[in-house]
């Protein structure tokens, strides 16, 4: 296997978008290549979960190669519901780790703003069980199972939660690039609308529009690709035992360590996926950056924010730089690569190993990646 | 009144499902046909407030272990008052199935029906209502 370099990351700035997806794409391809300094990849790896519902646009590797002044160079689309940015970098990092291309343009991006609130759910909904959709299960009415059965086994409590809100909304203050930068309180969390009780809007990432980018390499650049991995778990919640730990991420977790030959920790820096505050805290465990038991404890001590022991989504996190699904794995990795690189102005941790953490379903289809700078 | 609810098994690691697959999730096997009763444990429930197309708020979500070992997601018509752990049935109304709260009085009868000897049955209503005050005393959530 060949050695992967990150040579290019770039994204857009993530929120309510009003230019078309292609648009948002080509920004932060245009950016990535131009950081790695090239005029064109030999080969482009596309990550949108579901244009044709959002937009109505189907054959998108071909729509963003077109779009992008690449329709002379080989293009395909990955998708794993919202970790498609994450199984993108995967498919650019093999056909680099196993010689079959030199330099490969992953660009991921969603647009899904436009669209009312209902509407964008129940479309993301679609990545869940048909069955348990019948019964108006939507990302959020997992997650409210999930996040009951963490508080009935005193796992966490309401404001360890609420507190993983407030961190990252802290964090996206001072990302230029997030979909929110005020601050918010825990008194404001606790006191916000409920969505899926226990969960609260506060609880939950936003719908945001953006994309992301990055190039992935042969030739020596700053930061390498230490290690991958997926794990996978049942589509439907109701076919698994386990519901407050996602044994996808764990497997995810450890092949990924595996492959860097290097454990948890060494770590200094983690984008985690906080689709809802809870999950940070699950994420923390299962992927062994904090024994178990003591996310709560770690995130109401300080230890997660910027400036603790181990910084965790300086970028706001998905809570507050944004999810827009399939630009979001990619996303949290230019945002580690910048981390490594000295470049995330405001929030730079200084670390040497960053990891970054995808949920794509509930939890059906996650990825773990290490980086390592060089 | 206890409802049977079409499930499959996995020759191999025994999962049961509900409703019933062809194959098992995690063994690329065939699953055998099965049945299993409609009164189970509460694993976890939400309710949502902003519901997705087609549903009107609040709509109530719940996770039922059914005995017999399959996971159930059905609706209910309340929460208040509901814990994790809780005995419930669950019935269908039109193909789709809801759960209620199990009274003490519904699990004595439950038990009445199920038990095969008189003092089995003593037994298992006074075991279902000593694990309702336990619950009912230590299950606290929120």
């Amino acid at each position: 296997m060949h050695e992967v370099w990150v040579a290019g990351a770039a994204m857009t700035r993530i929120g309510r978008r009003s230019e078309p997806l292609t648009d948002l794409m080509a920004e932060a391809a245009h950016a990535a290549l131009r950081g790695a300094g090239l005029e064109g990849p030999d080969a482009i790896v596309v990550a949108t979960m579901n244009p044709e519902e959002f937009l109505g646009d189907g054959n998108f590797a071909s729509h963003v190669a077109t779009h992008l002044g690449f329709a002379g160079i080989p293009a395909l689309r990955v998708e794993t519901a919202t970790s498609s940015g994450a199984a993108a970098f995967y498919a650019g990092f093999a056909l680099v780790a196993a010689g079959l291309r030199r330099a490969v343009l992953v660009v991921g991006g969603e647009k899904m703003t436009h669209l009312p609130t209902p509407k964008v759910s129940e479309l993301i909904g679609r990545s869940i069980d048909p069955y348990e959709r019948r019964y108006g299960a939507t990302m959020p009415a997992l997650a409210g199972l999930v996040t009951r059965a963490l508080l009935a086994r005193h796992a966490v409590t309401l404001r360890e939660m609420a507190q993983v809100a407030v961190k990252n909304h802290a964090h996206g203050a001072k990302n230029p690039l997030a979909h929110f930068r005020q601050p918010i309180t825990v008194d404001e969390v606790l006191a916000s609308r409920m969505v899926a009780d226990p969960l609260r809007l506060l609880h939950c990432c936003p719908i945001s529009d953006g994309a992301a980018a990055v190039v992935l390499a042969a030739d020596r650049a700053r930061v390498r690709v230490a290690g991958i991995g997926q794990g996978t778990d049942t589509l439907a919640v109701r076919h698994r035992r386990e519901l407050t730990s996602f044994p996808a991420t764990q497997d995810a977790a450890r092949a990924a360590y595996a492959m860097a030959g290097f454990g948890p920790e060494r770590v200094e820096v983690a984008e985690l996926h906080d689709a809802f505050a809870p999950f940070e805290l699950i994420a923390l465990e299962d992927t062994g950056l904090v024994p178990p038991g003591k996310a709560g404890r770690a995130t109401l001590d300080g230890e997660t924010a910027l400036g603790g022991r181990l910084p965790v989504n300086p970028s706001g996190g998905l809570k507050a730089r944004g999810h827009p699904l399939a630009a979001t794995g990619l996303a949290q990795l230019v945002e580690c690569v910048w981390q490594l690189t000295g470049e995330a102005a405001g929030r730079q941790v200084g670390a040497r190993v960053a990891l970054a953490h995808s949920i794509g379903g509930l939890a059906t289809s996650n990825w773990v990646t290490l980086l390592e700078a060089a | 009144m206890i409802q049977v609810i079409a499930a499959s098994r996995c020759p191999t690691c025994a999962l049961t499902v509900a409703p019933p697959a062809h194959f098992c999730p995690r063994h690329p096997v065939e699953m055998a046909p099965a049945a299993v009763g409609g009164v189970g444990e509460i694993v976890s429930f939400t309710t949502l407030h902003s519901p997705p197309e087609g549903f009107r708020a609040p709509l109530h979500i719940a996770l039922v272990e059914l005995e017999g070992g399959a996971r159930f997601v059905c609706h209910g018509a309340e929460t208040r008052g509901l814990r994790v752990g809780a005995r419930v049935a669950i019935e269908a109304v039109d193909d789709v199935y809801y759960f209620a709260h199990l009274g003490a009085l519904d699990r004595a009868r439950l038990f009445w029906r199920r038990a095969g000897h008189a003092g089995d049955r003593v037994n298992a209503i006074a075991r279902s209502l000593a694990q309702r005050v336990w619950k009912g005393s230590s299950g606290a959530e929120r």
